[in-house]
């Protein structure tokens, strides 16, 4: 066991793992964050997309410890202050979901693109979500939720400057 | 509890709403069943054949047992010494030698043979999974390699390895449909006469969410709880119960979200048993995630049949006649379902929107040394549809007729209706040719000719297709029932033995509810997954809204009516004076009235409860046409869809937005049929090659995103009570076809010909590069 300390959610966490657990392991497990889930043993379906000090990562194929002294971000931090976050919010106007499983995943994937690009093209939202498979869409209402989001947002932001 | 209701017009059905299901689902606050853990709970993984055929010697787990952390290992043996029962279910269709159809008996565990890679031998039970999956390694099988065949038509001819004594042949069963004789006729008097070669290749329907099942011994009773991810609660009950020699009462499933299921989640697996006889056993909470590479090998595959099928037609493109026949590969262990699906519910849509009367089928259901097969979204109808399109096709390439042009040709007509096809089945309304009018001006058919010219520009192939289409529905269970509570805290509870499995089903079922009661639609909560509260069919065969949700409406109804008497009672009327209004019961004519919920409260058991159900007459037809536009890029053979329109008669519709993603997506599934998935064995050894998302490719998210869908939804089904038909598979079926008979158009324009009918799915881009670079073509699977 070694000792792993990081922010998860704005939240310090401090927990023994074992030096080969994975970082979704850990989420789901130890903490109880089950929202990031494991569609695959591959790292081909993104179902765990989380991000790490705000980059999207597939916590399946990296090790708690690799996260150690940084910054975690899950689904399930994503409504601030009980507020539904944008993607969320367009997930559900633009019926951008069905089973769900890959929901979080595909939020938090472009949650990343969203955090380097306000502004992505359809072209950008597609590369950016290439890493995310969804059996029950089509992913037409996934890109679609993703470029209402990108408005909303920004939208936001003007209204506040 | 008079809580302000307020107007529910924006909630009821026909109108777009949020889906109840979802804020959950966004927030990560979804109930997967992997997301449940018990106190004590052990962990379960299987050691599976690393053979395709071979002789189990001896299993030696002493060293397994020995490890730390270590619950228990079983072996096939034990279990028969246990006297845990086989899942194999008497074949409904005889052998061509008229003995009853056969299968080696699939077990729980292998026992004495293993017959697929991935067949489960061994359960290694330990209090984490770390330990398990290192037991497992430690556990000594000895096998001796048997041959084995993957391929079916290779099974069944002379010298292949049987899989079981019962069919040295492997063949497990066939069946013949229609009038051999009036065929032959038919093609006798033929003007025009066209066949194809089609291999419908296997696919893994692959919902994102693995198998999962956590089973523990309820408290205080002796029954087993087995909570797992499936379509089919009551199923997977009597499966289990029947395997253990229990009681169904002494079974319970629950069922909470399910991360997609497309039919394969349908049905007890061997893994369910697994797990319940190790909680019975070691009486602990036992789990048992299946990993990517499991649900590859050891969840069932669909599709797999492989068909020589002809047509006859008269001068003026009128289809006389039709033969198919086909071989279909139901893998290791022939189940009723897997066999069905080819040999009996394909044929019922053979003739799909034609009128056609004279069919000759010849359908041979085939071991081989492979999972077995069972639903995967259509289930018979898209092997059926494809090959009538396909044929339509070749007709209309033959006859140098617009494809839309022969098909108009021999649609049947409103007239015809109620139409009664050579399978016997009666379609009950359709106007298929104004479908068909709707959709070739969607896809703007008449304008193709400039967007070919403006493809030849830019040096890519253009082709077009069109495939009209039917589909049967209903798993022929036509009944459910369904139970509606009244409670005081203001909800109405609704329990349906009908599965969600991310399709949406709650959300219009309530909405079916909000028609009735007037309430809002977050006042309606719809129960689900619960073997204690309601059993049944389950959800399968794009059934659960015309049946299921004919009973909301009827239980709905009946509910309104029984409170109508218990508020005449309440307010000292007339049950005839009762009026109901939104959430109110009030007396005709006076300012007398009380609240649904209130009422509810004043009753003795502080509810109101009804029972009901209701009965569909019969399966729906729900039909569609869907046109297609690709382009292929002769330097490397990539297709690419450049352009989608459908129009769908799906009858009333109840959540315009649901069955919209029920369509959309069901045609990306079709999609990744015509152009990427397929399951490959290898040939010699019999392993899987295709066992993770690296190799079968599944639809990534640039696939396409143009679709133009419509609903035509004047034509009600008229043998159930919502006139609602079923849209679960439409899609699917519609989209295969379309795309394939584009890209050969599409090659065929390119100087191919009909040699471009030669084609197989998946149309990946190496197939379609040789076919343009080196006239290089698939082999006919039947000679």
């Amino acid at each position: 066991m070694t000792k792993l300390k990081m922010t998860v959610n704005g939240q310090q966490v401090e927990n023994d793992v074992e030096p080969a657990s994975l970082l979704v392991e850990f989420l789901r497990g130890p903490l109880g964050l089950t929202g990031t889930h494991v569609g695959c043993d591959t790292a081909q379906c993104g179902a765990c997309t989380v991000l790490l000090d705000g980059q999207p990562v597939k916590s399946c194929s990296i090790l708690a410890l690799q996260a150690q002294g940084r910054s975690v971000g899950t689904v399930e931090g994503l409504a601030a202050k009980g507020q539904v976050h944008a993607l969320q919010e367009a997930f559900m106007a633009t019926h951008g979901l069905q089973c769900g499983f890959c929901t979080p995943g595909m939020i938090m994937a472009a949650a990343g693109l969203l955090a380097r690009n306000p502004k992505p093209t359809e072209e950008q939202i597609v590369y950016a979500l290439e890493g995310n498979l969804c059996r029950c869409t089509g992913y037409v209402n996934i890109v679609a939720a993703v470029q209402q989001a990108a408005s909303a947002m920004a939208g936001k932001q003007g209204g506040a400057a | 509890m008079s809580a302000v209701i307020q107007a529910p017009g924006r909630y009821g059905s026909g109108q777009s709403v949020r889906r109840i299901e979802d804020p959950a689902l966004v927030a990560g606050r979804g109930q997967f069943t992997d997301d449940m853990s018990l106190p004590g709970q052990t962990h379960m993984v299987f050691l599976r054949s690393p053979y395709a055929h071979a002789r189990i010697l001896s299993v030696d787990a002493a060293a397994a047992k020995a490890m730390p952390g270590v619950v228990a290992v079983f072996s096939g043996a034990d279990l028969v010494q246990a006297g845990v029962n086989p899942l194999s279910q008497p074949l409904p269709f005889p052998r061509p030698d008229g003995k009853p159809g056969a299968t080696a008996m699939r077990r729980v565990l292998a026992h004495e043979v293993v017959r697929y890679v991935g067949e489960a031998v061994v359960a290694v039970v330990a209090e984490t999974r770390i330990a398990a999956i290192n037991a497992a390694e430690a556990v000594m099988v000895d096998y001796e390699e048997l041959p084995c065949v993957v391929d079916a038509v290779q099974a069944m001819s002379g010298g292949a390895p049987a899989l079981c004594p019962e069919a040295p042949d492997n063949i497990a069963c066939e069946m013949r449909h229609g009038d051999a004789a009036a065929v032959t006729q038919a093609f006798a008097k033929a003007a025009h006469k066209v066949s194809v070669d089609i291999v419908n290749q296997r696919l893994a329907p692959s919902p994102m969410e693995p198998r999962v099942v956590l089973a523990y011994p309820e408290s205080g009773t002796k029954r087993i709880v087995v909570q797992l991810s499936s379509q089919m609660p009551t199923a997977v009950r009597d499966g289990v119960s029947g395997s253990l020699n229990m009681d169904p009462g002494q079974i319970r499933v629950r069922v909470s979200d399910v991360g997609g299921g497309f039919g394969m989640k349908t049905g007890c697996y061997p893994e369910d048993v697994m797990a319940a006889f190790a909680a019975r056993s070691l009486k602990r909470p036992v789990k048992w995630c299946s990993q990517r590479l499991e649900e590859f090998q050891a969840s069932t595959h669909g599709r797999d049949i492989v068909s020589h099928a002809e047509m006859a037609l008269d001068a003026n493109g009128k289809v006389l006649g039709m033969r198919v026949r086909s071989v279909a590969n139901v893998g290791a262990y022939a189940s009723v379902t897997g066999v069905i699906i080819q040999l009996l519910v394909g044929p019922w849509v053979t003739t799909s929107v034609y009128d056609i009367q004279a069919i000759d089928l010849h359908l041979t259901a085939v071991m081989t040394n492979t999972m077995p097969l069972g639903a995967y979204r259509g289930a018979g109808r898209p092997e059926a549809i494809y090959t009538m399109e396909r044929l339509m096709d070749a007709a209309a390439r033959e006859m140098k007729l617009d494809p839309s042009e022969l098909r108009r040709r021999n649609l049947i007509r409103p007239g015809q209706m109620p139409y009664t096809n050579p399978m016997q089945q009666v379609y009950d309304v359709g106007n298929f040719e104004k479908i068909m009018d709707q959709a070739l001006a969607l896809g703007d058919w008449k304008g193709f000719d400039a967007r070919l010219a403006d493809s030849k520009k830019r040096s890519k192939l253009r082709g077009r297709g069109v495939s009209t289409f039917l589909e049967w529905t209903s798993g022929n269970v036509f009944t459910e029932q369904v139970t509606v509570h009244v409670l005081p805290e203001g909800y109405i509870e609704i329990v349906s033995a009908t599965q969600a499995m991310g399709q949406g089903i709650a959300t219009s079922y309530a909405q079916l509810a909000v028609d009735v009661f007037g309430v809002p639609l977050d006042r309606i909560r719809i129960i689900q997954g619960d073997t204690d509260r309601a059993n049944g069919f389950g959800s399968a065969g794009s059934r659960s809204l015309f049946v299921g949700g004919g009973a909301v409406k009827v239980a709905s109804e009946n509910t309104i009516e029984h409170a109508k008497k218990l508020a005449a009672q309440s307010l000292e009327a007339s049950a005839a004076d009762i009026e109901y209004r939104q959430g109110r019961f009030s007396v005709a004519g006076t300012d007398m009235a009380i609240g649904l919920f209130e009422l509810a409260a004043g009753q003795a058991d502080e509810r109101i409860t009804v029972e009901a159900s209701a009965t569909a007459g019969a399966p729906s037809w729900p039909n569609a046409c869907h046109v297609c536009e690709v382009e292929v890029d002769p330097e490397t053979g990539n297709v690419a869809i450049v352009a989608y329109a459908s129009v769908n008669d799906i009858g009333n519709v109840v959540s315009p937005t649901i069955v919209r993603g029920q369509v959309d997506g069901g045609a990306v599934q079709g999609i990744g049929q015509a152009l990427s998935e397929r399951v490959v064995y290898d040939r010699d050894s019999g392993q899987l090659l295709t066992a993770s998302f690296m190799d079968y490719a599944i639809p990534h998210v640039d696939i396409f995103r143009g679709f133009k869908t419509q609903f035509d939804t004047s034509i009600p089904c008229t043998t159930n009570v919502l006139g609602a038909k079923g849209v679960g598979e439409l899609g699917t079926i519609g989209a295969t076809p379309t795309v394939v008979t584009a890209v050969i158009d599409a090659l065929a324009r390119a100087g191919l010909g009909r040699d471009a009918e030669k084609l197989q799915m998946p149309l990946a881009a190496e197939q379609l590069w040789r076919a343009l670079a080196k006239r290089e073509f698939p082999p006919a699977p039947l000679g």
